[in-house]
């Protein structure tokens, strides 16, 4: 098992004409010994292409990997004691289920009774007893996916790498595979690197999370670090559904206290409805971190468990509160969702699922600024 | 409609079949009434084995053996290793290599014959196997690779990175994994290519019609030549067993994969 760091990893496509398409950003990354590290991130962020480097799939166009402290860049793939789960799962639709798991042993000229061995130990963790003899083709999309995690976990590889290996799965499916994956993470113990573009997959099962846009790395931290304490309003709106709400607006100094005060759209200030927009004093640790930035335009991020019905919250700073109007109330059983508008912006609040709300109602929500963030609206980056 | 079917189908299989029993049939029996059946005390299986020792089928069927099995055992593996590369791996030149290959699928190669028969004769490979089996090897290529090109493309990139981390090297990863996967391709390009050179007369003809010792000579040589000899000896019995005989190894390929060659003239038309 092995330690994988990553350093200035670049990624360059050419083009005919001009520099070329930076996929992937100079990034530093160290994914621990033994830990289930997650890149997520929208499409093209180049989750995959760094995974794909890791792997030796796709060349390096600058910067270094290191598995277990030796570099790999002029590594062959299957020199680099790594295996990996294809989006597709890449089974070898000519051999059995048995020969799929054997076949990487068989090429590193593994003896005969030991590839068995192997090979029946995997079935066995993953349930395939049954279905050695199969083609891939008359297996389920669930099983199939068993067999691509099995044909990584003969080999006992120093790495595992999975690029999107859930993404062909019903939804129920994909609920099931991934607590399985994360089970036998902590079986095996082994170093796993982990692609997704979903981030409640990223949330579930990473140790940590590196989440990536544009071929860079926007923040790496355990899931709930990275829940509670976004370091810029990319992270912010990535992480959590139904997303963090925001509201772009600016820190107003008054008497004692600094207040935020929304932004007035003036496309939006005809609006028949009338906009009504948000004027919250600063609980004082926000307000510490925003004293920076009296009279400029910040943008303030909370979530939509921070926003409250006032009726039914006890001890509710009513300064801290505001009317706004239902525009459609999801109710999602557990919980509802609550999708409101100020008139400038629009913004989900969950609520209780046992009160009932009508469309268009007017409401006073109570916004609980302990658990909200302020950010620089041009550098994205949250205030401290 | 059945009957119209029915209609064509007795058109087209019936002067098979009277080639077949005429086979068996004297001479004289086929000048007194050319559509009757032979009598069943008047065969003449003898017709065979005069075909086979007089006219020299014997050795016109060992050769178009050897030459045929050759030449399309060299076309599916070279094709199959071209079109793998083609299809694989990117390179400036490759997309070249490509067209220049469908141009030799393009231009009929009769037209490069005369050329090709000095070029042969300066090699000293005239009125040999050898050869033959060079030409039709060169000339069932194009077809080949364009068959199998698409056939590789079409299959999924990541099959090939799975084997390639697997442990496979590129040889392996193309030998074990990818070319098992063109099977099919594989078999409707050995199908073709078996006909059309198992009844190629136009190259054999211009370039192994010299030898006299029937080393080289293939049955559609001495088919032909047995056509010309039959009509002045009038031995049309020997020249209908002659037929028989070159015909039967097709009949056999088509009833053994007649499922693989409807499939492969589909995949043919939809892979282009």
């Amino acid at each position: 098992m092995a330690k994988v760091v990553i350093e200035s990893l670049t990624k360059v496509y050419p083009e005919k004409t001009g520099p070329g398409v930076r996929a992937v950003n100079a990034i530093d990354l160290t994914v621990e010994d033994r830990e289930f590290m997650v890149l997520v991130g929208p499409s093209g962020c180049g989750k995959s292409t760094t995974l794909r480097m890791i792997a030796g799939l796709e060349e390096i166009s600058a910067g270094t990997i290191a598995i277990d402290g030796r570099v790999v860049n002029q590594v062959l793939p299957k020199d680099r004691d790594i295996a990996m789960v294809f989006q597709n799962y890449a089974l070898y639709p000519h051999m059995s289920v048995y020969d799929n798991l054997a076949f990487g042993l068989k090429m590193r000229n593994f003896p005969k009774p030991e590839i068995d061995a192997r090979v029946r130990e995997a079935a066995a963790l993953l349930g395939l007893d049954q279905l050695l003899d199969r083609r891939p083709k008359a297996l389920s999309g669930g099983q199939r996916q068993r067999v691509a995690v099995g044909r990584a976990i003969v080999r006992k590889p120093k790495v595992f790498l999975f690029d999107e290996p859930l993404s062909n799965l019903d939804a129920k499916m994909r609920v099931s595979t991934r607590t399985e994956i994360s089970k036998l993470h902590a079986r095996l113990g082994a170093t796993m690197i982990y692609v997704t573009h979903d981030q409640v997959e990223a949330m579930t099962m990473g140790d940590r999370i590196c989440v990536m846009k544009d071929g860079d790395i926007m923040q790496v931290a355990e899931p709930l670090t990275l829940y509670n304490h976004p370091e810029n309003l990319f992270v912010a709106g990535f992480i959590g559904s139904p997303p963090m709400n925001f509201f772009s607006g600016t820190l107003r100094r008054t008497d004692r206290r600094i207040e935020f005060v929304e932004a007035r759209e003036p496309a939006r200030e005809a609006a028949p409805n009338g906009s009504n927009p948000l004027s919250l004093p600063l609980p004082e640790e926000l307000a510490r971190r925003g004293a920076g930035c009296i009279d400029q335009p910040v943008v303030l991020g909370i979530r939509p468990e921070h926003v409250h019905d006032a009726l039914t919250t006890t001890g509710a700073d009513p300064a801290r509160t505001a009317e706004v109007r239902i525009e459609v109330a999801e109710p999602m059983g557990a919980e509802t969702y609550l999708y409101l508008s100020t008139g400038v912006t629009n913004f989900v609040a969950r609520v209780r699922p046992t009160d009932r709300f009508e469309v268009n109602q007017r409401i006073k929500v109570h916004f609980d600024l302990d658990h909200a963030h302020l950010f620089d609206p041009v550098t994205g980056r949250v205030l401290k | 409609m059945i009957a119209v079917l029915a209609g064509y189908a007795a058109w087209v299989v019936f002067p098979m079949l009277w080639v077949a029993y005429s086979s068996l049939k004297a001479d004289a029996a086929i000048f007194r009434d050319a559509f009757a059946l032979p009598l069943a005390g008047d065969l003449h299986p003898e017709n065979y084995t005069r075909a086979w020792h007089e006219a020299r089928f014997g050795d016109y069927f060992f050769n178009s053996v050897l030459v045929t099995a050759t030449s399309v055992a060299l076309i599916v593996a070279l094709g199959a290793m071209a079109a793998y590369a083609l299809a694989r791996f990117y390179h400036p030149a490759g997309r070249a290599v490509f067209w220049l290959f469908l141009a030799g699928l393009m231009i009929p190669a009769q037209l490069a014959v005369i050329p090709l028969f000095f070029e042969l004769r300066s090699l000293g490979l005239l009125n040999s196997r050898a050869g033959l089996i060079l030409v039709y090897t060169a000339n069932g290529l194009p077809f080949a690779i364009f068959v199998l090109a698409g056939f590789f493309r079409s299959l999924p990139r990541t099959l090939y990175e799975a084997a390639v981390i697997d442990g496979c090297g590129e040889f392996a990863a193309f030998w074990r994994v990818l070319l098992p996967l063109a099977k099919p391709g594989l078999v409707t390009v050995a199908i073709f290519q078996f006909i059309g050179v198992w009844k190629e007369y136009f190259f054999a003809f211009m370039l192994v019609s010299g030898d006299l010792e029937g080393r080289a000579r293939t049955l559609p040589l001495g088919l032909a030549n047995l056509s010309i000899t039959a009509q002045y000896r009038s031995d049309y019995g020997m020249l209908f067993a002659g037929i028989v005989l070159v015909t039967i190894p097709i009949l056999l390929v088509y009833l053994l994969l007649q499922r693989q060659i409807v499939k492969g003239i589909a995949t043919g038309a939809l892979k282009g």
